[in-house]
């Protein structure tokens, strides 16, 4: 087998070099070409933003890269099936951002160290974290990831539904039960005016896409779970982290259960959250960056300035007052194995985290995109006061206590999130089961799929 | 079968070698033969460059013992695999059931059948994406047209369409029957089309009208080809993601996957090409069959059709 | 139908006549109207049934961004803004509209064009020449479709960039020409069995090659079957979305139907533009099956239907 398909190879080769289709081999000797794969925007800005970024890199080098810039979701099948066939770009982003730790366990990529060294002093704790990783095949932790931007989790409010409730925005209490709680009368009134299809909570009770297992981690953090991985790898699900998630998954899916969320986010998608939230079907919701409201921005400067509030400076804390570490997600550039331009690619990323280059591509792309260095939040743009949500955000995801993902320390934590584990607890819960019952069975499964992902440091 | 001979061609001495080259040849003379392997090559040359090689390497991406007790023990396998069996017994069959009575249909004369059909293969045009995306928007219980049109006209809250596996699954039914059942109306009405007039005057010179013309004359005419269309329609159906995948996304809770979404769930949300392609491979012991019978169907040029 | 439907005017056929005084003759009637009323009812449902999701794709290309949400069943102030604005590519998911628009039809033409001349050459050598064991070929085409096309997406993209084809047109005409002509051979193998072999007997015999043979007797002949299976391919390929998406990866090379797949990346999609492009794109095949559909239906019988 092995050797029919070598000579396959060959013989396809072959075509491939006699056929008019090839493409033409670049002619100048001295300039590289070498491929870069990145994740599309939610905004165009943050497109404008890479390409002049790599075309500053292509002026200052000579070499060119080609850039393929691709639709967000469907990106990970393209770098699972590059991945999986050998045949891979020389640069690409961990998108999704589980991908890094994943093949990292796999000795899939290229490390990094060298690169990241060059600003590593400027780079925030949490950024160089997610940059690591543990290598099953060496058996060692080490520099996988090149930090580009980060993105955290915040929540969204309609000012004008909250009005329209006769509340006040700043009645909102800032303790976590109470925050959510206040939605909830939001809702009650609401209904009492009439308002027949307005819900207080947007919460992704789904096992659909990346948004639930967000929600549910910020939830346990929010009752002061946290830690359920170790930084070393380790799992740990003691009475603490218990205690937590049991309280999480009975509110996420007693709101649910109550009528506190529309029925359809039991089937929601990524994107059917955010369509709901800027239908004004819902008055809050707890989701991923501020694209919310970038992405209306410009077409609807009254939503961006006065209807939509974004807490990050008022973030709620946990119910006894304490703050809470952000999870904060990192996006990383990473170099496949098997890429052809190593030495370029690294040169190229060297460039792209240059500080001034790492703060105009953020800031061009409207601040969707948190930098990865706490001295770019200092900048004006961040720290604009007539700018309603950045100056919160960047405080949330990188000036206030943050931490990386939990599948940065073990992938079996990436396997939890796609399997939807979280989901089935509060979805069991949503269907009126009981949350200490729900959270076994997730624990269960979850040292099921940690017990393949045996780490053992030194 | 084929990859055996071939190899007996190498393999052989130069006498045989010229018989086996006669039994190839079979009667064309020899001009004639070149003409038939020239004409032969092009789809030789797609198999070999892309069917031998990606299905090869497919069954080699699946081909680990290990990867079945994983895909077995699945909790969402074992629905999947229901899921599967009901979306295509009941979509492969209500499809053609359909297909079938309106084909009949439009055979009616008249400007209006005309205009009818017309409107009718509509939805075969509709690219897919953005059709299955529409279907999954108006079957949302909060803001979804049918919801809403089910309220203003009648004052009925309709259910979340998409919330529970079953009404789930019967929407995606229902979302791919809207889409594909043109395409086999127009190929059944062409069938019907071909059968020749006469043979309908013949019938009701003996009375045969109506429902009786149909069991006793036009649908014996029609079976052969109902077969190959059920045994066609169940293979694309296998195959079929982009219903599942847009209309439910395999929801609530991964209830209503198919094997190709479950397939394309585990290759790329989990990053598991391997146990994507084991999934699908446990449709083979099916497919296998209805390919073998088809590949039957079509060699026997004597079968009356 | 064209041909049946000619003579008749009226909205539904009534057709005899001659018995219409009889007493039978009024049952007879009675019976006619009764089910000229069932036949009205039928094409009332399938009218809704064919038009809802239809008019749901109009309704949101005529209405404002977000108003999809609505609890309107009508557009709220309809406006042909988003037509417009693929049109002139007004926005950045659509400024290569006309490029990408250009893509598929290259990819659809090349896929239709290849797919008619290999599985027609092939069904020619297998069904009109004899090639001894050539049911070899056409069974080997079969076996394409054991493993359903959503799963040879990995191998394909390996394949396709070993043989230099990455981000390259070909590769996706490539895959689609090899997951439709089997089909079309299939369809081809059924309809030429309709065709006379004595046609092809008494030309050898003036002397014509198998050349000639194949452009001037079989070619014609199999029109109808041509006009068919190549309005499949065309739809096929235009409709694809897996292979292209991941077959072609940036702004240029990309097809119509990848292009909409951008508009799920987001959180804040302009839904109104995506319908409009979804509504424009489907213009093209829509006409080319209305040009096509009296031969259409013809050449999709797979010939066997004999009495």
């Amino acid at each position: 087998m092995a050797l029919m398909r070598r000579s396959l190879l060959q013989g396809s080769l072959g075509f491939a070099a006699g056929s008019p289709l090839a493409r033409p081999y670049i002619a100048n000797a001295q300039a590289k070409t070498m491929s870069a794969w990145f994740a599309q925007g939610f905004v165009e800005d943050e497109d404008i933003a890479l390409r002049k970024a790599v075309a500053g890199y292509e002026k200052a080098s000579g070499n060119k890269v080609e850039l393929s810039i691709i639709p967000f979701a469907p990106q990970r099948q393209k770098i699972v099936s590059a991945i999986t066939s050998g045949v891979v770009p020389d640069v690409t982003q961990n998108n999704p951002a589980e991908i890094l730790p994943l093949y990292a366990w796999q000795d899939k990529w290229i490390e990094t160290e060298d690169i990241v060294e060059t600003q590593k002093a400027r780079f925030s704790e949490t950024a160089l974290k997610s940059a690591q990783a543990y290598n099953d095949v060496t058996k060692k932790r080490a520099y996988y990831g090149v930090p580009l931007r980060g993105a955290c989790v915040p929540c969204h409010t309609w000012k004008s539904l909250v009005e329209k409730a006769d509340m006040k925005m700043a009645d909102r209490p800032r303790t976590w039960e109470g925050y959510f709680d206040f939605y909830k009368k939001v809702q009650d009134n609401l209904r009492k005016k009439g308002e027949r299809k307005v819900y207080g909570l947007g919460f992704q009770v789904t096992a659909n896409g990346v948004d639930p297992a967000a929600l549910f981690n910020a939830f346990m953090h929010g009752y002061g779970g946290q830690g359920i991985v170790t930084p070393e790898g380790n799992l740990n699900l003691d009475a603490r982290i218990r205690e937590a998630a049991i309280k999480a998954a009975e509110y996420l899916g007693g709101a649910y259960r109550d009528g506190y969320v529309p029925p359809s986010a039991i089937n929601w998608n990524d994107a059917d959250d955010n369509n709901a939230f800027h239908a004004k079907l819902m008055v809050m919701d707890v989701d991923g960056t501020i694209s919310t409201e970038v992405a209306v921005k410009a077409k609807h400067p009254e939503w961006y300035f006065d209807e939509i509030v974004t807490d990050g400076l008022l973030y709620p804390t946990t119910n006894d007052g304490k703050p809470i570490t952000c999870i904060t997600a990192m996006l990383n550039a990473v170099i496949p194995k098997g890429a052809k331009n190593v030495p370029v690619a690294k040169e190229f990323l060297k460039f792209l985290i240059q500080p001034e280059v790492l703060q105009d591509t953020v800031e061009t792309g409207l601040g969707r995109n948190l930098p990865p260095m706490p001295e770019l939040a200092k900048t004006p743009f961040w720290q604009n006061p007539k700018d309603p949500h950045l100056k919160g955000y960047v405080q949330q995801g990188l000036l206030g206590p943050t931490q990386p993902d939990y599948y940065v320390f073990n992938p079996a934590m990436a396997e939890v999130y796609a399997q939807h584990v979280y989901s089935k607890a509060m979805i069991a819960v949503a269907k009126k089961g009981k949350a200490t019952d729900a959270v076994d069975a997730a624990f269960n499964e979850i040292k099921e799929i940690f017990a393949k992902y045996p780490i053992k440091q030194s | 079968m084929t990859a055996t001979t071939v190899l007996d061609v190498g393999a052989s001495s130069p006498g045989k070698r010229r018989s086996l080259w006669r039994y190839w040849r079979g009667n064309l003379k020899g001009s004639e033969f070149t003409w038939a392997l020239a004409f032969s090559v092009p789809y030789i040359a797609v198999f070999l460059g892309f069917v031998a090689y990606p299905v090869f390497y497919g069954l080699w991406m699946g081909s680990d013992p290990a990867l079945y007790s994983d895909v077995f023990s699945d909790v969402i396998y074992q629905d999947t695999v229901i899921n599967t069996l009901v979306f295509v017994v009941l979509g492969v069959n209500l499809k053609l059931f359909l297909a079938l009575l309106l084909s009949g249909v439009f055979m009616r004369p008249g400007w209006l059948t005309k205009v009818m059909l017309m409107l009718f293969v509509l939805p075969w045009a509709v690219p897919q994406l953005p059709a299955f995306i529409s279907l999954h928007w108006m079957l949302n219980g909060e803001w979804g047209l049918l919801n809403n049109a089910l309220w203003i006209l009648g004052g009925i809250e309709g259910p979340s369409w998409l919330n529970e596996r079953w009404t789930a699954l019967g929407a995606a039914i229902a979302s791919h029957l809207w889409k594909w059942t043109p395409f086999w109306t127009v190929i059944l009405l062409a069938g019907r089309m071909s059968i020749p007039q006469d043979i309908y005057d013949a019938a009701k010179v003996d009375g045969a009208t109506g429902l009786n013309r149909f069991l006793f004359v036009t649908f014996p005419l029609l079976a052969n080809l109902y077969l190959v269309l059920t045994l066609l329609a169940t293979i694309f159906l296998l195959g079929d993601f982009n219903t599942v995948f847009f209309v439910t996304g395999g929801g609530p809770n991964n209830e209503t996957h198919l094997l190709a979404t479950l397939g394309i769930r585990n290759a790329f949300d989990l990053a598991r090409p391997d146990l994507g392609v084991a999934v699908v491979m446990t449709a083979l012991p099916v497919l296998i069959p209805l390919v073998i019978i088809l590949m039957r169907k079509l060699r026997t040029t004597e079968v009356q059709l | 139908m064209s041909m049946r439907g000619f003579a008749v005017s009226g909205p539904l056929a009534i057709a005899a006549t001659s018995d219409r005084s009889t007493r039978a003759g009024r049952a007879a009637r009675r019976r006619r109207h009764a089910s000229n009323a069932a036949i009205l009812l039928l094409y009332a449902v399938m009218l809704v049934w064919t038009l809802t999701p239809i008019y749901n794709i109009v309704m949101i290309a005529l209405e404002h961004e977000g108003d999809v949400y609505g609890n309107s069943i009508v557009p709220v102030q309809p406006s042909f803004d988003s037509f417009w604005v693929v049109v002139s590519q007004g926005y950045w998911y659509l400024e290569n509209f006309w490029h990408q628009f250009g893509n598929t039809v290259f990819i659809a033409g090349m896929v239709t064009f290849l797919v008619l001349l290999i599985a027609s050459m092939t069904s020619f050598t297998v069904g009109r020449m004899r090639l001894r064991n050539g049911w070899l070929l056409t069974n080997a085409a079969l076996l394409t479709y054991v493993i359903p096309a959503s799963f040879l997406a990995i191998p394909f993209y390996l394949i396709m960039n070993r043989y230099g084809l990455a981000n390259n047109p070909w590769s996706v005409i490539a895959a689609l020409v090899t997951f439709a002509t089997p089909y079309a051979i299939f369809i081809f193998q059924e309809y030429g069995r309709s065709i006379p072999l004595e046609l092809d007997e008494s030309a050898r015999i003036d002397g014509a090659s198998p050349l000639v043979i194949y452009l001037r007797i079989y070619l014609p002949l199999m029109s109808p079957a041509l006009v068919a299976v190549g309005t499949y391919a065309l739809l096929l390929a235009w409709n694809e979305y897996l292979y292209q998406f991941l077959l072609l990866s940036d702004k240029r090379s990309m097809t119509v139907p990848v292009a909409l797949a951008q508009f799920l990346n987001s959180d804040q999609a302009p839904w109104n533009y995506m319908m409009a492009t979804a509504i424009i794109y489907a213009l093209p095949p829509l006409a080319t099956y209305y040009a096509f559909r009296h031969r259409m239906s013809s050449g999709l019988t797979m010939g066997g239907v004999k009495g």
